[in-house]
């Protein structure tokens, strides 16, 4: 089954290598993409953490992808739990290319406070939030609609993407806001006739900025954090893609260092596939 | 319902249906795809830079194999809604219009935009596709 849904394929995604900014290139109509990612803290006043998650994205239309992510973590010497999902579509309103091209962007989360995996930061995040014990961080449940203005433009093989976020706990707290911010470029831009594994086409390099923005009662960049993060990403002709990011914290309320990681794989035609399988 | 009414349903539907189909692969004057020839008057004066270069070819090639394949199908004779490129509707267009419907897609009819692969590569794939016509 695992043969025939997986089969011979070739296809590649076009997607830019950052872990937390989105660009405005959405999955390939029926292609099916699935990604393990892992997050690293190095906590003050605390216990380190991996946070991993899943992500499984799908191309529904060429205008709108939508995403369902599962996450876990596991704390040093505290204890390892499931801490929720979320799931998030995004649109393309203009169906053309321009200078600057919007995304719309909305997810419903479902996790709890233990919830580590760092997606996005907002509103007053602090590094203290993850220095929690498990064991109390799990009974806070979390409900929250997430949105986001993805604003992306590629310049010269370059893309460049700016995100702003507005999350929402749906209760009494007020609207939390971050940002995001990424630049990233092929290390070659055309490729060779050849098919190659190490060739510099396959690799692109970049950074990411992202941080929090305070909330509807107090917008601020003080009191939050705040990190810069250099991304490398490494696409192999089979489809499977690997991605590295080490993070730094840029004030005294972020994480010191922390390391993401990431290994993908594009099943191109996925609803044909599943559909094949029971003819 | 009565068969008559069944009947004007059953041809309003088939009308629906034809027309769809009809203006997905209508042409303009020049015999191009209107989803292509839609592309501003500029781009058909723009120059494929690896026009004439056999290398370009082959790297189109691949990138085609990796990007396009699993909708056209391997020789790009198409699959279901995905176009025959190597129809003249497509192969009459010039390399401008290409570039410009690879980057800007038809996003409403299923077809991607590939803005996030570099010019370079764009070009690349045009001069593959431009090779059909030899």
């Amino acid at each position: 089954m695992c043969a025939a849904l997986t089969g011979p394929r070739v296809a590649a995604a076009q997607e830019a290598p950052y872990f937390v900014a989105y660009s405005h290139h959405l999955e390939e109509p029926g292609n099916l993409e699935i990604e393990m990612n892992s997050i690293y803290g190095v906590q003050h006043a605390g216990n380190d953490f991996i946070a991993p998650w899943i992500e499984f994205e799908y191309g529904a239309k060429a205008w709108w992808t939508t995403e369902f992510y599962l996450d876990w973590q596991g704390t040093f010497n505290d204890s390892a739990l499931f801490t929720g999902f979320r799931w998030e579509n995004r649109f393309r309103p203009l169906l053309h290319e321009h200078w600057i091209n919007p995304v719309l962007y909305v997810e419903y989360e479902n996790t709890t406070a233990a919830d580590k995996t760092m997606i996005e930061v907002v509103g007053f995040d602090s590094q203290a939030d993850h220095a929690v014990p498990n064991s109390r961080a799990q009974k806070e449940h979390l409900h929250e609609l997430e949105t986001k203005l993805i604003l992306s433009s590629d310049y010269k093989g370059w893309n460049i993407s700016e995100n702003f976020i507005a999350e929402k706990n749906l209760g009494p707290d007020p609207w939390e806001f971050g940002y995001a911010v990424g630049a990233s470029r092929p290390l070659r831009l055309a490729v060779t006739p050849e098919s190659c594994n190490f060739c510099r086409e396959n690799f692109l390099l970049g950074a990411e900025v992202y941080g929090g923005l305070g909330t509807s009662w107090n917008f601020t960049q003080a009191g939050t954090s705040h990190y810069a993060a250099p991304v490398v990403a490494w696409q192999l002709p089979s489809g499977v893609t690997f991605r590295a990011s080490p993070g730094f914290g840029l004030n005294s309320n972020s994480h010191p260092f922390i390391l993401r990681w990431s290994v993908s794989y594009e099943i191109d035609r996925f609803a044909h596939r599943v559909r094949n399988l029971f003819r | 319902m009565t068969r008559r009414s069944r009947s004007g349903l059953l041809l309003l539907a088939l009308t629906f249906v034809a027309v769809g189909s009809a203006s997905e692969r209508e042409t303009d004057d020049r015999g191009v795809l209107l989803a292509i020839a839609q592309a501003p008057l500029k781009t058909r004066s723009w120059h494929n830079p690896y026009e004439g270069q056999p290398d370009a070819v082959l790297a189109g090639k691949k990138l085609f194999l990796q990007h396009c394949a699993e909708c056209h199908g391997p020789q790009a004779r198409g699959i279901g809604r995905a176009v025959n490129l190597h129809l003249s509707a497509v192969q009459n267009a010039t390399p401008g219009e290409l570039e410009w419907f690879l980057r800007n897609g038809n996003l409403w009819r299923g077809m991607p935009s590939w803005s996030g692969l570099p010019e370079q590569r764009r070009w690349q794939l045009v001069a593959y596709l431009k090779s059909f016509r030899r």
